[in-house]
């Protein structure tokens, strides 16, 4: 064989696990806030938990909820900016952060909500005919 | 009606671009012209066929038909004409149909333009392509199975189950949907048809690979793919710039880009097809590379193909903020894809053997060498990009249930990889124009190396970069500006036609440097005591009330109404109100905030960031907002701000809670609660109740019918009120009148409601004859008075210009590139 096809071979080899390896550590799987305790970036999935205090504190800065993980677990959430707006309409949360004190940090969250992209579901239609009617 | 028609004429034009892949077919095989021209006449049908069925949506759009899915699920009758329009392509059975019609009209151009040999199977892989993607709005059933999602079938057809469907098929809905408030922006206009004329252009090169590969004709289709490819190129940068300066000014982003899967789907086939570009260009000088060129061609697409499954089938609905949820095609793109794969790579390696191959290898030092290299870094770039965007599919051989990469995955791959590109492109440039040694070359890039080390270090002195990464990649960027700047100039002497290489590479230079420059130093703006609870978050120091320890720093501001602070140590900015006057989304506040040097020297500005209720998501209990930042675009640094939250939008949320329908009535007890205050105003002043304001301007004589005979004093006092920062105002002419009856005198002042709240009322209740005040029972309205805020988030964010220009160099190189390229294809017949 020649030696540059085999250098050639060893540097794609090479790339493509690094690449790899490196796509695997970056990502990381949903869990829930048991197993997020000890992670960096930890991806919760869960629900707004509505039956307890929440809201945007102008003292502390920082706005904070319960939250209530697809396994029924619910933490209190910190999360160091204003309320989303659209928060309350959101029917699924994706928080990002660090577990600390049975608290969870979260520096980023995704809300999940009934987009307009989304097709229409029949609920949601059926509110819009009944405001017709009315 | 409509609906047959329209269903007809997609359908038979589905059935044309059918009947002509198989004359087309036919001619590749036979060289009958007849077949040719038949085909080209049923391609042309196809075409009149397609436009008439956009002409019905189009219509059907327009007129309001709800009681059409597309139109009830995309459009509302209060959308603007501009908006209505881009409801073609805002969902994607419309946005389907818009690829095709580009389509046809390239196919059109191709047919008049491309020669013997080649001429049949480009316009037949075309038209396969176009089959394709007509099946995707076909909307024929066969038994259970759909091919494809009509946008002409109706609510009915669209929700089988939905009850009251059931009840009453014929049922049409008062209004729409409406649009994604998100876009409703005049860049939606834009933005869409040009990434799809840019999709839709990345086909030629497919064709013409393809045809080169069954023809057996490797060599000359690069001429005319070329300027093709060239085309594809700059209309998916449009896209890409024209989506990126969307996201930056109108989405509260933060920035131009975000590594969002939509905006990777735009970016990779630009990569590839600029990869082919390279290697294309080699070949024709140089009759090498033919392999790659090919395989690169067919990349292109492929990746717009695949791209186009990410994004539309589903997959990537928890991944991306605006990607399109599952419409039943998943299988169909699945079909597309691994058609449009195996074909393409089927046949590249059926003729794998009879593919020239090179005899003797090139040289390091040769410009076949440094451009296929350039080359392979792009193709590199794109298949990083395609792993971090494919998570939701590849990540699973890692983890189950797999979240998106870490933003800093792409950062760290394309950053090295930009370098060692920047790096080629200089020695490409070189080795390009003139043959050279290693010490000529050595020669010739002495001054260049020297200048961009100097000019690299007077950066790093002057950004005060303290990262070693940072400054070797500001030095590779810097030689690749300077270097392929000196080869600029020198071509331009000789014939300005030829700098397209040298242009583009100057551009891809500047954007380097921009990216740079834009991300590493994007700095918040906050006040002095934002500063300090920041620095004692760091150092620990700060609890929250249940006394946990605070992490996490804040990087917003808060402003009360005209009460200046001085942010960044440089600006003295102020909240001077807000307007709800003449806005273009109903129920839009326009927040004015002024900035000023807080030196005291240069100019001063405002900047009008918006907040406004997504309507088609709000209702009458919970309203959703959304905020549209200001950018003020400067030379070296633009400031970028958004509202995060207001006193406002406070209120009306608690009134919107207030409007919900009640579980528990207790109306008794809120009637109690209702809180009464007396006031007195002179004429001329203005005072506070609550959260409005309220100015006493003059009396007038009231002459009502209503008053009775025997009235003695009856006036009017002429009131404005509005809420506190707002200029939006209400005049109210509340009236005192004292009359006689049996003898006694009788005050008649009734109260008058205070528009835009429940229970508030205002009442004339007495005047001051001594001074000439008056007296107002005000109730309805809480008596302290409050202050008004707005939360800002507000950045500086150095160099974006830099960004910008970097992608208009680019982009007029590559037209260069394509003006130069097109004149030769054309001086030839």
């Amino acid at each position: 064989m020649k030696p540059k096809l085999i250098i050639g071979i060893v540097a794609i080899v090479g790339f493509t696990s690094l690449l790899m390896y490196n796509f695997g550590n970056s990502i990381s799987t949903y869990v829930n806030f048991e197993q997020a305790s000890g992670m960096e970036g930890a991806h919760v999935v869960g629900t707004w938990d509505d039956s307890q205090q929440y809201g945007f504190s102008m003292e502390s800065k920082q706005f904070s909820f319960y939250m209530k993980d697809q396994e029924g677990n619910t933490r209190r959430v910190v999360y160091p900016k204003s309320k989303p707006n659209n928060f309350e309409q959101a029917e699924k949360l994706v928080v990002i952060g660090e577990m600390e004190d049975g608290v969870f940090y979260a520096n980023e969250m995704l809300m999940k909500c009934p987009s307009k992209y989304n097709n229409a579901d029949a609920a949601e239609f059926e509110k819009a005919n009944t405001s017709k009617s009315s | 009606m409509i609906e047959t028609f329209g269903k007809l004429f997609v359908n038979a034009s589905f059935v044309c671009t059918i009947l002509a892949v198989i004359g087309y077919f036919i001619y590749s095989r036979n060289n009958r012209n007849t077949y040719f021209r038949v085909s080209n006449w049923l391609f042309g049908i196809q075409g009149i066929f397609l436009l008439v069925a956009s002409g019905f949506l189009l219509y059907i759009i327009l007129t309001h038909q709800f009681n059409f899915y597309y139109v009830y699920n995309y459009t509302s009758s209060d959308l603007q004409l501009k908006y209505l329009i881009s409801a073609f392509w805002g969902g994607q059975e419309g946005s389907f149909m818009l690829w095709v019609l580009f389509s046809t009209i390239l196919g059109l151009g191709l047919m008049k333009w491309t020669d013997e040999p080649y001429r049949g199977p480009v316009l037949f892989f075309l038209a396969l392509t176009q089959v394709f993607l007509l099946s995707m709005v076909s909307g024929i059933s066969f038994g259970d199975f759909t091919l494809g999602a009509s946008p002409f079938r109706s609510l009915a057809e669209a929700m089988p189950n939905a009850p009251f469907l059931q009840s009453n098929p014929d049922f049409v809905p008062q209004d729409g949907k409406g649009l994604n408030d998100l876009l409703k922006s005049p860049w939606m206009m834009i933005h869409p048809p040009i990434l799809f004329v840019g999709f839709s252009m990345m086909t030629i090169p497919y064709c013409f690979a393809m045809a080169a590969l069954w023809k057996r004709k490797y060599h000359e289709w690069v001429n005319p793919a070329l300027p093709w490819t060239l085309g594809a190129n700059v209309a998916l940068l449009t896209a890409i710039f024209l989506g990126g300066y969307w996201a930056y000014v109108t989405l509260s982003f933060g920035g131009y880009w975000a590594w969002d899967p939509v905006e990777n789907a735009s970016f990779v086939p630009w990569l590839l097809g600029t990869a082919g570009i390279h290697t294309m260009i080699i070949q024709r000088k140089s009759s090498t590379s033919q392999k790659a060129s090919i395989i690169f061609a067919i990349l292109a697409y492929v990746a717009v193909v695949y791209e186009t499954f990410l994004t539309r089938s589903g997959v990537l609905s928890d991944a991306s903020v605006h990607s399109f949820v599952d419409l039943g095609l998943y299988n169909q793109l699945v079909i597309f894809m691994v058609a449009v794969t195996a074909i393409g790579l089927g046949l590249f390696f059926y003729r794998y053997k009879d593919l020239p191959s090179q005899e003797k290898e090139s040289k390091l030092l040769s410009r076949e060498f440094m451009t296929f290299a350039g080359a392979m870094v792009l193709f590199l770039l794109g298949l990083v990009i395609i792993l971090g965007t494919s998570s939701p599919i590849i990540g699973r051989l890692f983890v189950e249930n797999p979240t998106p990469p870490e933003v800093s995955f792409y950062n760290e791959w394309t950053m090295p990889l930009g370098m060692i590109a920047a790096v080629l492109t200089v020695l490409g440039q070189y080795l390009f124009w003139k043959r050279q040694d290693a010490e000529s070359l050595a020669y010739e890039l002495t001054w260049p190396v020297a200048v961009s080390c100097v000019v690299a270090l007077a950066s790093i002195i002057i950004g005060d970069v303290k990262n070693i990464y940072y400054m070797v990649y500001l030095l590779t960027a810097w030689f690749a500006l300077i270097g392929n700047g000196v080869i600029m100039v020198r071509l331009i002497k000789k014939n300005s036609l030829l700098i397209g290489g040298a242009l583009s590479h100057v551009g891809f230079a500047v954007l380097l440097l921009g990216i740079l420059a834009s991300s590493a130093y994007n700095t918040n703006l906050l006040d002095e005591s934002m500063e300090k609870y920041n620095a004692a978050i760091e150092q620990g120091k700060v609890t929250d009330e249940q006394g946990f320890k605070k992490t996490q720093k804040v990087n917003f501001l808060e402003l009360k109404l005209n009460q200046p602070k001085i942010i960044g140590d440089k600006y003295k900015v102020t909240y001077q109100g807000y307007t709800l006057k003449n806005q273009e989304r109903s129920g839009q506040q326009e927040y004015q905030i002024k900035f000023e040097p807080a030196d005291g020297n240069g100019k001063q500005f405002t900047l009008h960031p918006q907040v406004y209720p997504m309507l088609s998501a709000s209702s009458r209990s919970n309203i959703q907002w959304s905020v549209d930042p200001d950018v003020r675009a400067g030379l070296f640094s633009d400031t970028y701000l958004y509202v995060s939250g207001s006193s406002y939008v406070e209120r009306k949320n608690e009134q919107a809670k207030e409007n919900a329908p009640q579980t528990k009535p207790d109306s008794t007890a809120q009637e109690d609660s209702v809180a009464t205050q007396k006031i007195s105003v002179g004429k001329g002043q203005t005072i506070a109740i609550g959260h409005l304001d309220l100015k006493f301007h003059d009396y007038s004589k009231a002459t009502d019918a209503e008053l009775q005979d025997s009235t003695a004093v009856a006036v009017r006092a002429n009131l404005e009120v509005w809420e506190r920062g707002s200029d939006n105002s209400v005049n109210l002419k509340p009236m005192f009148s004292v009359y006689s009856k049996n003898g006694e005198n009788w005050t008649y002042a009734p109260p008058v409601a205070v528009p835009g709240y429940k229970d508030a009322t205002i009442q004339f209740s007495s005047i001051d004859p001594s001074n000439g005040e008056i007296e107002l029972t005000v109730r309805g309205i809480d008596e302290k008075v409050q202050q008004e805020w707005v939360l800002l988030v507000a950045e500086e964010k150095p160099f974006i210009s830099v960004v910008w220009l970097g992608t208009f160099l680019l982009m007029a190189g590559f037209s260069v590139s394509i003006f130069r390229h097109w004149n030769r294809e054309r001086k030839e017949y």
